[in-house]
This record gives C-alpha cells, sequence and structure tokens, in this order.
C-alpha cells in the first residue's frame, strides 16, 4: 500500500539485470552543503544546501526531497523563488484525538507514514514546485540547481550536541556536535535525498570556530579563516559518488594524530585523550593492509578519518571515508579486555567503508548483500587476527544468536520482496513491525538480521569456495571504483549500488555454480532449520543408524532439503559423510569401518590427523564409536539436538579438537552430571592448550555439575584446588599470586573461575562457607603493584563472584530488612562492596567496572532480601554526567526493581528519562531494557497496567520520538510487550462504532453506543448510502486487523466487555465522549499540531469518504469499501472534491492565503494517487477480502502543509 | 683568627638553644670575648670623640663587629676550603675583605695611626672544653699502612654490629598479609574519612553509618575520569615502560596550552594558530607528512568571501 507518488514496483529487483532504474523523476549529480554557523550554546544551525539535478522526465513539475527538522527559509531553482510544501507524516503517526490503542493499527500507519516519505518510493517530505517560468527547461531536460536556505534549532536526532556545563569557552569545554543516526537519517540534518541509492559527488562547507575542527566526508581542500579570524572554514570535497545517507560530520575541539603508518589517514579525539588516541589507533593499519590483501583492492577513497566522540549513538558508524567511533572505545594499554573490542570495532567500521559507503545498496531489499560481505570479511579478519578457535567459537555464538531468535520471534527474512504495495503479502506478518523499511525494524531485528546475513555470506563461501568469494567482491569493488571515476554523463555510477541479483550473478559468473536453492533457502526466506538426532549401532550389520528428525512446524523454523555432513569418530579414525536430507527419509545408515576390538594397544587418528591414546574403559564393547557430530562445519543454519551416551560427550570433549565441538560437548555435559564428566571438565580446565573460551565455559558446567551431584560430592569445592594450583603461591596456598596478566588465556580462566565457583552450592542450597571465604581471600590478597596490565575488569569479576555467591535471605515473616539482622556472610560482602564502591570514588578504575559490578551486586542483594530493595541509590548513579556504563547499569537495576515492586512512580520515572535524557543512547537502552524485563506482559495482571500508561507509551511512539527511528521502534517493541498486537486490555471499551462482522459483512451497532454519540458533527455530510460501511472499521474490539487476532482474544476481551457495560450502565455518561467531542469541533478552528485533520467542517466534502475522521472521540479511521464499489463512487466524486481537496485548513488559517498553487497541484497529485491505489487495492482485496478489508492510505496525503511556506 | 671567629659564630648559637642561665665554661668563655669586644668598641668611640654612650647603642655596635668580624671568618674559611686548604692564609682573608668591600689599602695606614689605642688581650680563660665522649671498648689502633697522624678510629660502638638471629620479617605469607591488611586499614580509614566529610548515601534507612557510601556525584565530562588511567596508573606505567612517559608528558602540556588561552577570544585563536603550526612544524621536520589537517590555515580571500556569506 502505497498510495502516494510514483510506482514503487519500479523498484523491483527483476530490473537490476538491465541497471538501476531510479524511482525518482531525475538524476542527482552535485550537492553542496555549507553550513556557515554552528552555536553550541543555542544548539543551532544555519546553512543552505544546493542540489545540482538533471529531470529524467519532461513535464516535471515538483520535485520532493527528504527533511526532517529542519527550518527551510527559502527554495530557489535556478535563482528563481519556489514555492514548497513541507509535510512529515512521520512526526505523528496516528492523529491526536485517536482512541484506537491497538498495534497492528499503529504498524500499518507507521509503515504509511514513512513509505509516504521514502525516497525509494520517489517521496520525501519536501515537496518543492518548479517555477513556471522553468517548464519549459525542464522539458528539455536541462540541469536545475535547487538552492535551500535552512537551519535547525535544538535538533532531537541527527546530529547530536554533547555540551558540558562547565567554565570556558565551548572548545575549552570540549564541546562537540557530531551527525548520528540509523540507517537512512541525514535528512535530519539537511535536506537532501536521503537514499542510498541517489549517489553524488559533494561540496562540504563548515564554518566553525577557531578553535573546533570540522570533520567530514572526502578531503579537505583547505581551511581558511574568515574576516574577523574568529573562525574558519573547512572546505571538503568528495569526488566519489555517494549517496547521502553516508554524508556525515563531526565538529568538536579535536587532538588531531596523524596516523604514523599511514599518512593519509588521521585520527581525532576529544581534548587530553591524545595518548589513547595513540595506543588505539596504532594498530588500525594492520586491518587496512588484511582487506586490501584479501580484496586485491585500493581502500576506495583518498583518506580516513577517525572521529571518537562522547555519547556516541552507536558504538561504530561507518560513513564515506570517515567513521564515528564511542570515546570509549579508547584504552590505554594497560587495559586487556577492551582492547580486542576495540579491534574489532575499528575493523568492523573498515569493512563498512567498502561495503556500505563506498559500495551502496539499491534498495532496502539489498541490504543483506552489503551487511553480509562486510560481516563477512570482517569475519576473516578475525580469523586471521584471533585464530581459528576465536573464528569458529564467534560462528558458533552468532548461529546460536540467530537461532534462538527466529525461534523466538518467528524468522528473519534477508531479502523482503515487496510486490506491488500489497500491504498483506507482508512476508514477515508474525512481527509487530513491518520490515518493509530499514525505520520502521525493530532495533534486535536489524541486529540480527546483520548477524544472518553474514552467516549467510560463509554458507555461500562453503558452497563457492573463498576464492571465488574473494574474486566476486573485487568485482564488485573494481567495476565500482571504474565508475566512480567516470563523469555523471556516463550513466555508469549505479555500478557503484549493489543489488541481490547483481550480486548473483556475480557469483554465478564467477564460480559457475548454481547457488540458487541456497539462495531461496536462506535469503528470501525466513527461518532456520532444527534437527534432532539420534542413533543405534547395528552389530550385526556393523553400520550406524542414524535418525534425523526436523521440525518444522514451530514458528521461525524452515524445513531443509539437502546435503547434511555427519561426522563421525571411530576407533580406527574419523569419517565424514554426506547425507541427502530428504523430505520423507529419517533414517540414514552409515556403515562403520571399524570393528570393535579395542583390545589392541593402538592410537586413535583424529580428523586433523593427530593420533592419540585413549583410555577406552569408559565406552560400550559392543560399538567403535567414539562421538557423531551432525553438521561439523555449521553449513546450515541449525540448531541440532543430539542424543548419545555420556562418555560418547565425554570423548568428544576430549578428544575432538574443534572448539566448537568441545563447548557442545561441555552443554551436553550438563545432563550428565557425574563423576566421569567432573574429570572430564576438570581435566580440560587444567589443560593449557585447550582454548581458553572453552575452558571457561567448562568452569561454569563444572560448578552445575557439582550442584547436581552435591550428595556425593567429595573433596574440596570444584575448581578450588585448580585455581590453587594454578593461581596461588606455592608456599601457602590460600594466598594468591600477586598479579601477573601477561597471559591473557590464563587471565580470562583467573577471572571466570571464582565466578563460577561462587555459583556452587551446598546441601541446604547455600554458597559453601569455603568458597565465600576463598573469594573474599582473592579480593585481600589481590595485589597489582607489579602488573603491567590494569586489573579492574579482575576486581570487578571479582565482585561479581561475590554477587553470585549470594542466596535468598532466611525470612523470618517479612520482616523489615535491617543491619542487625543481616547475615554474617552478607555482612562481609557488603564490607567489600562499599570498600570497593567508595575507593572508586578516589581512584577510578576504566570504564568504572567495579563501580558498575558493584551497583549489580547491590541489586542482588536487594533482590534475595538482605538489605532493603530500594531504588533511590541506582537513580543518584542513572543521572546524567555518571559515565554511561554505569548509567545503564543502575538503570537496569531501576528496570529489575520496578518490574519485582511493581512500582509504578519509577515506571514513571523511567518514561520521563526516556522523553528527557539528553543521550540518544541511554533513552534506547532504558526502552531495550524494559522490554527484555518487562514490569508486565501482555497476559499478566499487573496494577501498573493502566489506561494512562497506555495513553502515555502510544504518544511515545505516535508522536514523542519522531526524531529518532531506533528509539520510536524501541517504545513499540516495549507497547508489543506489554500489550500484544490488539487493544490492550486494560482500556475500556470504546464507546462509538460499529461492530463489524468481516466474514458476513454486516455491520451492527455496538450495543454500548450511546446513540448521541452516533450524531457526530461529521455525519450529515456523508451520502447516507455509504453509510454502513463507513462506520465498519472503528471499532478496535471487535473490527481490528485481523479476523484470527479477534478469535485469539475473544474470551479475555469479552470479560473487559461485559464488565466494562456494567460500569457503562452504573455512570451517566462517558467522560470519553464529552471529552472529545468539543475537542472535535474545535479543530478546524485551530491550525494546532494535527497535520492530519481533514475532516474539518469547511472541507465536508464527498472527499470526506476516504478521509473523514469519523464520530467524536473515535478513531480516526480511514476504510476501503470493497474495490468493485468503490472504484466507480470515488472516481466520480473526485471532481466535486477537487477544490477542497489540498488544503483543508485554509478557510480556518487566513495566513496561508497564498497557496493557490499548491492547490493546483496538490490536486493533481492526488487524483493520480488515488488512481493508483485503486488499482493495487481492486489487486489485493480481491485477494484477502476476509482478513483485510481495509488499507490505510497514506497519513501523508491526508495531511495538509504544516510547512513556514513563505514563497510564492 | 679567622678560625675562632667562625667557631665563636657557631658556638654562640649553640649557646642561644642552649639557655640563658647556663654558666658551664663554654659560655664563661664566650661571655669574656664579648666583652673584649665591647673595650673595643668603648674605646674606638672614645677615639672618634664620644664621651658617652647609652648602653643600648654599645650593645647594637658590639653586635655587628661581632657580626663582621664573623662574616670575614666564615668567609675566609671558604675559600680557604675552595682552594682545599685547612687553615686560611692571609690571601684568602684579603680576598675576603675586598670581596665584603673594604679598601684594604687603607689598612696599614689605619693600623698605624697615632691616636690608637691598645687594648689588653683579654684574660686566657679556659678554652671550652669539649666533654669527653663517653668513650665504650677499646679504639682499634692504626693498621700499618696507614700514617700515625691519621685520625684513630671511631669507638667500635659506632661500627661494630651486633647481629641478632631472631627470625627476619621476610616470610612471604607474613609479608603478603601484612601488605594486604596494611592495604585494606589505609583505604577504609580513607573511604570513611571521606564518607564522614562528605555526603554520603545509605543501603539501610535504620543505619546510615555502618556502610556508609560516598554520594555519587556526576561529573561534568565523564568520560575523562573513567578512560584515562589515574595516577596511580600512570606511576606503575611509567615504571614499567619509559617510551610510554613521552606522551604523558605531552598530554600534561596539552590541557595547559588550552588554560593558557583562556583570556581573549584573539589571543586563543593566534596561540592555537601558534600551537597548530608547531605540532605541525615538529611533524614536518621529521618525516614530511602531508596532511590536510596538519597544513597552516589560509588567510581569508576577499575573492572568495562572496560565495559563502553571501547567502
Amino acid at each position: 500500500m502505497t498510495p502516494t507518488g510514483l510506482e514503487p514496483a519500479r523498484m523491483n529487483r527483476k530490473k537490476g539485470d538491465k541497471g538501476f532504474e531510479s524511482p525518482r523523476p531525475y538524476k542527482l549529480t552535485h550537492q553542496v552543503v555549507c553550513i556557515n554557523n554552528i552555536n553550541f550554546q543555542r544548539k543551532s544551525v544555519v546553512g543552505f544546501v544546493e542540489l545540482t539535478i538533471f529531470p529524467t522526465v519532461a513535464n516535471l513539475n515538483r520535485i520532493k526531497l527528504n527533511s526532517k527538522q529542519c527550518r527551510i527559509y527559502r527554495v530557489r531553482i535556478n535563482d528563481l523563488e519556489a514555492a514548497f510544501i513541507y509535510n512529515d507524516p512521520t512526526l505523528e503517526v496516528c492523529h491526536n484525538e485517536s482512541k484506537q490503542r491497538n498495534l497492528n493499527y499503529f504498524s500499518n500507519a507507521y509503515a504509511a507514514a514513512v513509505s509516504a516519505v521514502d525516497p525509494d518510493a520517489g517521496n520525501g517530505e519536501l515537496c518543492i514546485k518548479v517555477p513556471s517560468e522553468l517548464w519549459k527547461h525542464v522539458d528539455e531536460l536541462k540541469v536545475l540547481k535547487i538552492h535551500i536556505n535552512f537551519s535547525l534549532d535544538q535538533p532531537k536526532g541527527g546530529l547530536h550536541f554533547v555540551v558540558p556545563s562547565v567554565e570556558g569557552s565551548m572548545a575549552e569545554r570540549g564541546a562537540h556536535v557530531f551527525s548520528c543516526g540509523y540507517q537512512n537519517s541525514t535528512r535530519f540534518w539537511f535536506p537532501c535525498v536521503d537514499s542510498y541509492s541517489e549517489l553524488c559527488t559533494w561540496k562540504l562547507e563548515f564554518t566553525v570556530d577557531a578553535a573546533m575542527v570540522a570533520v567530514s566526508n572526502g578531503d579537505l581542500v583547505e581551511t581558511v579563516y574568515t574576516h574577523d579570524m574568529r573562525k574558519k572554514t573547512f572546505h571538503y570535497m568528495l569526488t566519489i559518488p555517494t549517496a547521502a545517507s553516508n554524508i556525515s560530520l563531526a565538529i568538536g575541539p579535536f587532538e588531531i594524530l596523524v596516523d604514523p603508518y599511514m599518512h593519509e589517514v588521521t585520527h581525532f579525539c576529544l581534548p587530553q585523550l591524545l595518548p589513547l588516541l595513540k595506543h588505539t589507533t596504532s594498530y588500525l593499519h594492520e586491518v587496512f593492509e588484511f582487506y586490501e590483501e584479501i580484496l586485491t583492492c585500493r581502500y576506495p577513497y583518498s583518506c580516513f578519518k577517525t572521529v571518537f566522540i562522547d555519547e556516541a549513538y552507536v558504538e561504530v558508524a561507518a560513513y564515506a571515508s570517515m567513521s564515528i567511533f564511542s570515546t570509549n572505545l579508547l584504552h590505554s594499554a594497560m587495559i586487556i579486555d577492551e582492547t580486542p573490542l576495540t579491534r574489532r570495532c575499528l575493523a568492523q567500521s573498515l569493512a563498512q567503508q567498502f561495503f556500505g559507503c563506498f559500495i551502496s545498496r539499491m534498495s532496502w531489499s539489498d541490504e543483506w548483500v552489503l551487511k553480509g560481505i562486510s560481516g563477512y570479511i570482517y569475519g576473516l579478519w578475525m580469523k586471521k587476527t584471533f585464530g581459528v578457535n576465536e573464528y569458529r567459537h564467534w560462528i558458533k555464538e552468532e548461529l546460536d544468536k540467530i537461532v534462538a531468535y527466529e525461534l523466538k520471534t518467528g524468522g528473519v527474512l534477508l531479502h523482503p520482496i515487496f510486490g506491488g504495495g500489497k500491504e498483506k503479502d507482508n512476508p514477515a506478518s508474525h512481527l509487530h513491525f513491518s520490515i518493509k523499511h530499514p525505520h520502521t525494524l525493530s532495533w534486535e531485528y536489524y541486529t540480527m538480521f546483520q548477524c544472518k546475513a553474514h552467516l549467510v555470506m560463509r554458507l555461500i563461501e562453503n558452497r563457492i569456495s573463498m576464492e571465488f568469494m574473494l574474486q566476486v567482491f573485487n568485482k564488485l569493488l573494481s567495476l565500482a571504483s571504474t565508475a566512480s571515476s567516470q563523469k555523471f554523463q556516463s550513466h555508469m555510477w549505479s555500478q557503484m549500488l549493489v543489488s541481490t541479483s547483481g550480486f548473483l550473478k556475480s557469483i554465478s559468473n564467477v564460480s559457475g555454480k548454481d547457488i540458487q536453492p541456497l539462495i531461496k533457502q536462506w535469503v528470501d526466506q525466513s527461518g532456520v532449520v532444527k534437527f534432532y538426532g539420534s542413533f543405534a549401532f547395528n552389530r550385526k550389520r556393523n553400520v550406524l543408524e542414524l535418525e534425523i528428525k526436523q521440525d518444522y512446524t514451530s514458528p521461525g523454523t524452515q524445513k531443509y532439503v539437502g546435503p547434511l555432513k555427519v561426522t563421525v569418530q571411530e576407533l580406527d579414525g574419523s569419517f565424514n559423510h554426506t547425507l541427502q536430507i530428504e523430505e520423507n527419509s529419517l533414517k540414514h545408515d552409515i556403515p562403520c569401518h571399524s570393528k570393535s576390538r579395542r583390545n589392541k594397544k593402538k592410537k586413535i587418528p583424529l580428523m586433523n590427523g593427530e593420533e592419540v591414546d585413549m583410555d577406552l574403559s569408559a565406552m560400550d564393547a559392543d560399538s567403535p564409536l567414539l562421538w557423531i557430530r551432525i553438521d561439523p562445519d555449521m553449513s546450515v543454519l541449525r540448531k541440532v539436538e543430539f542424543e548419545q551416551a555420556d562418555f560418547m560427550w565425554q570423548y568428544q570433549l576430549r578428544y575432538e579438537r574443534d572448539v566448537v565441538a568441545q563447548h557442545e560437548s561441555i552443554l551436553a555435559l550438563e545432563k550428565f552430571p557425574t563423576p566421569a564428566s567432573r574429570l572430564a571438565l576438570t581435566d580440560i580446565l587444567e589443560q593449557e592448550q585447550c582454548f581458553y573460551r572453552v575452558r571457561m565455559v567448562a568452569c561454569f558446567c563444572l560448578a552445575k555439575i557439582a550442584n547436581s551431584m552435591v550428595s556425593t560430592w567429595t573433596g574440596p569445592p570444584a575448581m578450588k584446588s585448580l585455581f590453587t594450583r594454578m593461581f596461588c603461591c606455592k608456599t601457602c596456598p590460600n594466598i594468591v599470586k600477586t598479579n601477573n596478566f601477561m597471559s591473557f588465556q590464563s587471565y580470562f580462566l583467573q577471572k571466570t573461575m571464582p565466578v563460577a565457583m561462587a555459583l556452587l552450592r551446598d546441601v541446604h542450597n547455600l554458597c559453601p562457607k569455603e568458597v565465600l571465604t576463598f573469594i573474599l581471600d582473592l579480593i585481600k590478597y589481590n595485589d597489582n603493584r607489579k602488573n603491567k596490565f590494569s586489573d579492574n575488569y579482575y576486581r570487578a569479576e571479582m565482585i561479581d563472584a561475590l554477587a553470585n555467591s549470594v542466596t535468598p535471605a532466611v525470612s523470618v515473616n517479612n520482616e523489615v530488612r535491617t543491619l542487625d539482622n543481616l547475615n554474617p556472610d552478607v555482612r562481609l560482602i557488603l564490607e567489600e562492596i562499599t570498600r570497593f564502591l567508595n575507593m572508586e570514588k578516589l581512584l577510578p578504575s576504566y570504564r568504572h567496572t567495579i563501580t558498575v559490578s558493584c551497583l549489580r551486586a547491590i541489586r542482588v542483594l536487594q533482590k534475595n532480601g538482605h538489605v532493603p530493595s530500594d531504588p533511590t541509590l541506582f537513580k543518584s548513579y542513572a543521572e546524567y554526567g555518571h559515565f554511561v556504563d554505569i548509567r545503564i547499569a543502575a538503570l537496569e537495576a531501576v528496570v529489575d526493581y520496578t518490574k519485582v515492586d511493581r512500582s509504578y512512580e519509577e515506571l514513571q520515572w523511567l518514561l520521563s528519562m526516556i522523553q528527557n535524557d539528553p543521550v540518544p543512547y541511554v533513552r534506547h537502552k532504558i526502552l531495550n531494557m524494559l522490554t527484555k524485563n518487562p514490569p508486565f506482559t501482555k497476559n499478566m495482571e499487573s496494577p501498573l497496567c493502566n489506561e494512562a500508561l497506555v495513553d502515555q507509551l502510544w504518544k511515545l511512539m505516535n508522536s514523542g520520538t519522531s526524531h529518532d527511528w531506533r528509539l520510536r521502534c524501541g517504545a513499540v517493541d516495549l507497547y508489543f510487550t506489554l500489550f500484544g498486537l490488539s487493544r490492550p486490555s486494560c482500556l475500556p471499551l470504546p464507546e462509538l462504532g460499529l461492530v463489524l462482522n468481516l466474514k458476513e459483512k454486516k455491520a451492527v451497532l455496538n450495543p454500548t453506543i450511546i446513540p448521541e454519540a452516533m450524531a457526530g458533527s461529521q455525519e450529515p455530510a456523508i451520502n447516507p448510502s455509504i453509510h454502513a460501511q463507513l462506520l465498519g472499521f472503528q471499532n478496535p474490539f471487535s473490527s481490528s486487523q485481523d479476523e484470527e487476532e479477534i478469535d485469539m482474544d475473544t474470551v479475555h476481551d469479552s470479560q473487559a466487555f461485559i464488565s466494562h457495560h456494567l460500569n457503562m450502565l452504573e455512570r451517566p455518561s462517558t467522560p470519553g465522549l464529552s471529552k472529545f467531542r468539543p475537542a472535535s469541533s474545535r479543530s478546524a478552528l485551530i491550525a494546532q499540531h494535527s497535520p492530519g485533520c481533514d475532516g474539518t467542517p469547511a472541507t465536508k466534502s464527498p472527499w470526506g469518504i476516504e478521509f473523514a475522521r469519523k464520530g467524536a472521540g473515535t478513531d480516526m479511521a480511514f476504510f476501503d469499501l470493497e474495490g468493485k464499489e468503490q472504484a466507480p463512487l470515488e472516481m466520480s466524486l473526485h471532481p466535486a472534491a477537487a477544490p477542497l481537496l489540498a488544503f483543508p485548513k485554509e478557510s480556518a488559517s487566513a495566513k496561508h492565503g497564498e497557496h493557490h498553487h499548491h492547490h493546483h497541484h496538490e490536486h493533481k497529485k492526488k487524483k493520480k494517487k488515488h488512481k493508483h491505489k485503486h488499482k493495487h487495492k481492486h489487486k489485493h482485496d480481491s485477494k484477502d477480502k476476509d482478513k483485510e478489508p481495509f488499507t490505510f492510505p497514506s497519513p501523508a496525503s491526508g495531511r495538509s502543509a504544516r510547512s513556514p511556506s513563505l514563497s510564492d | 683568627m679567622a678560625d675562632t671567629m667562625a667557631t665563636a659564630g657557631a658556638g654562640s648559637s649553640g649557646t642561644r638553644s642552649g639557655g640563658k642561665q647556663s654558666t658551664n665554661p663554654a659560655d664563661n668563655y664566650h661571655l669574656a670575648r664579648r666583652r673584649t669586644l665591647q673595650v673595643v668598641v668603648s674605646s674606638l668611640l672614645t677615639e672618634a670623640g664620644f664621651e658617652s654612650a647609652e648602653k643600648a647603642s654599645v650593645e647594637t655596635l658590639t653586635e655587628m663587629l661581632q657580626s663582621y668580624i664573623s662574616e670575614i671568618g666564615r668567609s675566609a674559611k671558604s675559600y680557604c676550603e675552595h682552594t682545599a686548604r685547612t687553615q686560611p692564609t692571609l690571601s684568602d682573608i684579603v680576598v675576603t675583605l675586598v670581596e665584603m668591600g673594604f679598601n684594604v689599602d687603607t689598612l696599614p695606614a689605619y693600623a698605624k695611626r697615632s691616636q690608637r689605642m691598645v687594648i689588653t688581650a683579654p684574660p686566657v680563660t679556659n678554652q671550652p672544653v669539649t666533654p669527653k665522649a663517653l668513650t665504650a671498648g677499646q679504639n682499634r689502633p692504626h693498621p700499618p699502612h696507614i700514617p700515625s697522624h691519621f685520625p684513630e678510629f671511631p669507638d667500635p660502638h659506632t661500627y661494630i654490629k651486633t647481629p641478632t638471629y631472631r627470625e627476619p620479617v621476610s616470610d612471604y605469607q607474613v609479608l603478603r598479609e601484612k601488605a594486604a591488611s596494611q592495604r585494606r586499614d589505609v583505604e577504609r580509614a580513607l573511604t570513611r574519612f571521606m564518607a564522614k566529610t562528605g555526603e554520603t548515601q545509605s543501603l539501610f534507612t535504620d543505619d546510615v553509618s555502618t556502610f556508609p557510601l560516598i554520594a555519587a556525584r556526576p561529573f561534568t565530562i565523564p568520560y575523562l575520569t573513567a578512560l584515562l588511567p589515574s595516577e596511580l596508573e600512570m606511576q606503575q606505567m611509567e615504571e614499567t615502560d619509559s617510551s610510554e612517559q613521552d606522551e604523558q608528558t605531552d598530554t600534561e602540556n596539552l590541557p595547559l596550552h588550552i588554560t593558557d588561552d583562556s583570556g581573549a577570544e584573539k589571543e586563543n585563536t593566534s596561540a592555537l594558530q601558534q600551537n597548530a603550526s608547531l605540532s605541525g612544524s615538529r611533524n614536518g621536520e621529521e618525516n614530511v607528512i602531508d596532511n590536510p589537517y596538519l597544513r597552516p590555515v589560509k588567510k581569508p580571500k576577499i575573492r572568495r568571501k562572496k560565495p559563502h556569506c553571501g547567502a
């Protein structure tokens, strides 16, 4: 449903073969962005842009651009004043007065609103009319220069100002500003075509205070003082065609560091951090070398800049020739834990420079290719830098993550195909948001999307070999770099855009292999595979009978058909078998190579050629099988649940050399708490050669096993003697050695073991005293004086260990927690926490890791009833001005408190923080944490769930978060978690509307309706013959979008219905009605913020059929009549409606008197639009008649202009 | 003569600290000498034609004379020691006098003046006896290779070591224990002090003093404390790696630059510009880096101006 503008169908990838077809009726060649004033005090920006475009159609008379929150003063085209309209339907998705509170409705309306301004559908918020003097000029397809003067005042998104409130000039205060956002967010800070598919060259100019530096894309050509010498202007040229969405800016009093290895690379950081910057970036050149080598392609831009800023939106943001990082990634040489993480961030951003910035995408549905390739080459870098073990471990982690997410939510679709605007073809109907646009996606979904994309790239690599894979990338890059050096006239620039079909074609050209089945399975389709495996050994036939079942009916799963590798380790060696998984074959016979003759003392060959001695006494005498692995290379996106005997898992853990296999066997061993498992795990822990992450996992598994066998456990607590042997002094085993973290493997193990040990429980389910003393001793004797590295992470983990040791307090009939009845063990713990937390104030640790752990530990103590539950402390740490990690930890505690104590006050506090906090990341994070740990969920009774909260959240996602896509989607996620898709159960029934039985197409008056309500002021204007249909959609209770949903919620809702009904009888009149009726009649007179109130009395026209705001107090609802009936009717109505269509508010707001032009054009446009829409609806209605009897036209089309248009 | 003066000076300061009413031999000696000086002053005054003088003024002049003579002695001693001698010679005295602005040539004439008065030598009072040091044990005789005029060996107790065979505190466990508890005590005392003197938060409502938490105070620039190594860690880093040190001094300078510039805005710009150009040139000398961010900022051109600010 894209009723506005040009055909979105043009975006269809089938056209990809013939090159890119722009959805816009013009082509952008060059854009100038000039920001000549930046005021940090007022947080404002003044500037202009100039776009050079070539019309591609003769009758181009209006040009749509993207612009959000900019105030536009003046638009000129070729020096002629041009009229313009500014209309942004995403500002307020659903209408103010609407009482509809159903998420389905919102998601549809939101998707429609985003579509209505989507540049990839040829739309935009800013519509500029080409002056009639230029029409002839346009008809000759001659160049147009659009000059737009704009300003930004206190931007809420897109540009983020950080202005610390200290004494001094802005430069001394470290004030800075940078562009930020998620996907195409450039429209937030200057008018542009905010699409990844519209490339042009750039000239960027920024005039800033002389003490500041402006960093932007492309080459810094020169820096010139202004006349008063107080400011300087940075002139940037970006000659490589680049999408507006890849343009960025950072201004601040940065310290400049030219990379000592590559002089064309420059690093920037905030004052005083230069030594950290030097250390952090000292590694970057190796990443460069790596990528250039594997891609056999030079870094495409002539320079590269890294900027480290505070209050970052995301840790890493890649833009053309520049990346913006969070300043919190900087670290000194003493920090171990942060180093690999930061390096990964650097490498990630650099991979995106090639794929994402230099090579852009044709449409949103091609995003997976870019994310996939950049993620994939980043993976190759990981393999080279951190080793194969780390790489495989990472792949497994990512695989587990995506599998878990897909099974939870019902699937991630990499390449959504949208047929001509049929919303209900929505391939992701299981989700509570539309996946048609990046801006409607839940953030979590998007991260998972990226994760799946690179995993799928890896699958493609498995199929066609890495060599071919890299050749494909090289081909894409070299095509793009040839194109980038061409002039605009050559029409080559679209070569820099990647599309799914183009990419697949490249693959088939290079490799000659058909990967279509693979693509169909993982790219065009969502879901993962779920295998259940079990086996039996047939001694007679010497055959392994393997049974592999699949679950493809649960949500998020799909059926897998194709090859599957199975590795069997036998006495005589390791053998790979490729099974064909087919529809009906569950059983697979695999012949075994060895007879079970293990009397002979013989070494057993492993997969990697190694030959080892094994103690075979544990195994089944009749079977030669040591262990079996299904899909060992992770070449299917799957979850495997495989059954084999405990000794087989133990053999696998001890002798299989693949870290993934070891990891899997550890997890499997949790179910086998036996001395043999214990031994196997202890052996692994001690083995120096074993991958440290495996050993870390083994720690936790060992703790679980020890707890399961607590009654039979002998000897000291698990891991204690091991830790003593490894890390304590030889002479005095209770004292830990002075810290020496030179060996990182043992460092990580040393950190983890106490944390795992603290999870041990004795028969009373308490942490053994011995363990607690041990941990307290570790803390006491911790001595870092001789260490080259900081021990802040180690100490933080010790506090985590203390927190892990806490068990619920024995409470005597709910007494109040006081100091006197404090458990002596807890007193010791509290003593340590107090001291650590206080020492942090005097000697803060890196990233305040210790404070973070202390706060978490305090929350654990509160939760377990040792300390009175109280959010005050956390709230003080959550304030703006604390380090972000501390704030997040504190907020997490408050979120948890809100849930456990069901505190309305704290929930309100959190919600106000979501709306008011200066740091976008924190706001996003609060929503995220509330979604993860919700105070209540859909089907839960909670005192917190009330109408006010629904309204508040609704307002938040409807209009409160319009400046930040990510935040809005976060609010939608939260709303979904709390209330589900349908109308929240805590709401009273809507007072007005009809119960429309969708199946029988019959409208029944809602029995609760009071007759007067029907006589809403709008009604008389509407043709009675269509009256019945008109009322159809008002009642979200009974006529919400999905039939199925109603069925689902019937029971629940009917209860609410009855109770409400009873309430209604007691009340003289419904407050809802009296409240809302006056509002609606007033709306005609007030040119208020709701841009969508068409249904004012002044426009009582037949047009109202489409847009009428229905009865007072009910929802603004749009409906679609059955296609057959509606089409002729509406067509006939158009002429009459025409003069009144465009600016219904005009009569009310006299100041808009200059709008004749718009009128005319609006009208033309709309007519076109409607024809168009009918076409779509027709199609779709015939298909989904029952399911979805009405769609929502774009709110955009129903909105009047509210631009400060002064022209004409 | 200068020698005695010097010792006298030193001695007088010693007596002052010793106490006034003491009447030990050293004190007597000094009193006698001061009396002589007073006679000298009086006679000089008489010579100058005074008939009487107030006691206070005589005392003042005496004090001045004594200081003058002491200074000659002290200074002469320095000169002689400077030339590696122990006994001052005449030339030392002469140089001293010259240094003090005294015309030495007039001295013989003055000494031979007719009306000078001769003062009798002060009565030889008994030299102050240095109290005999307590001798303990027999001083060792010189070994044959040391000439006999060298001073005697000091008393044995000054160098003889008396080994005690008690268990030294080198046991690792005890040391670690000590270090740990010491650090813990210091930390606890410090944090308690901070908590007592500042605002606190508490986890308990009934008792705010047992586990006092220093109140959380937001920073204006939180990332600085979070990211920069603390001073303690900086020290450690300096110890472990000296190459890092250079960078640190660099940073210490940088904020200084900024604070220096806090004056007028014009100064601000010029200073920063200097700063930038300095760092640019420094790098340039090393290995000619052509980075656009290091290039000097251009002066505005009138012609260029229009397209930018015209809008």
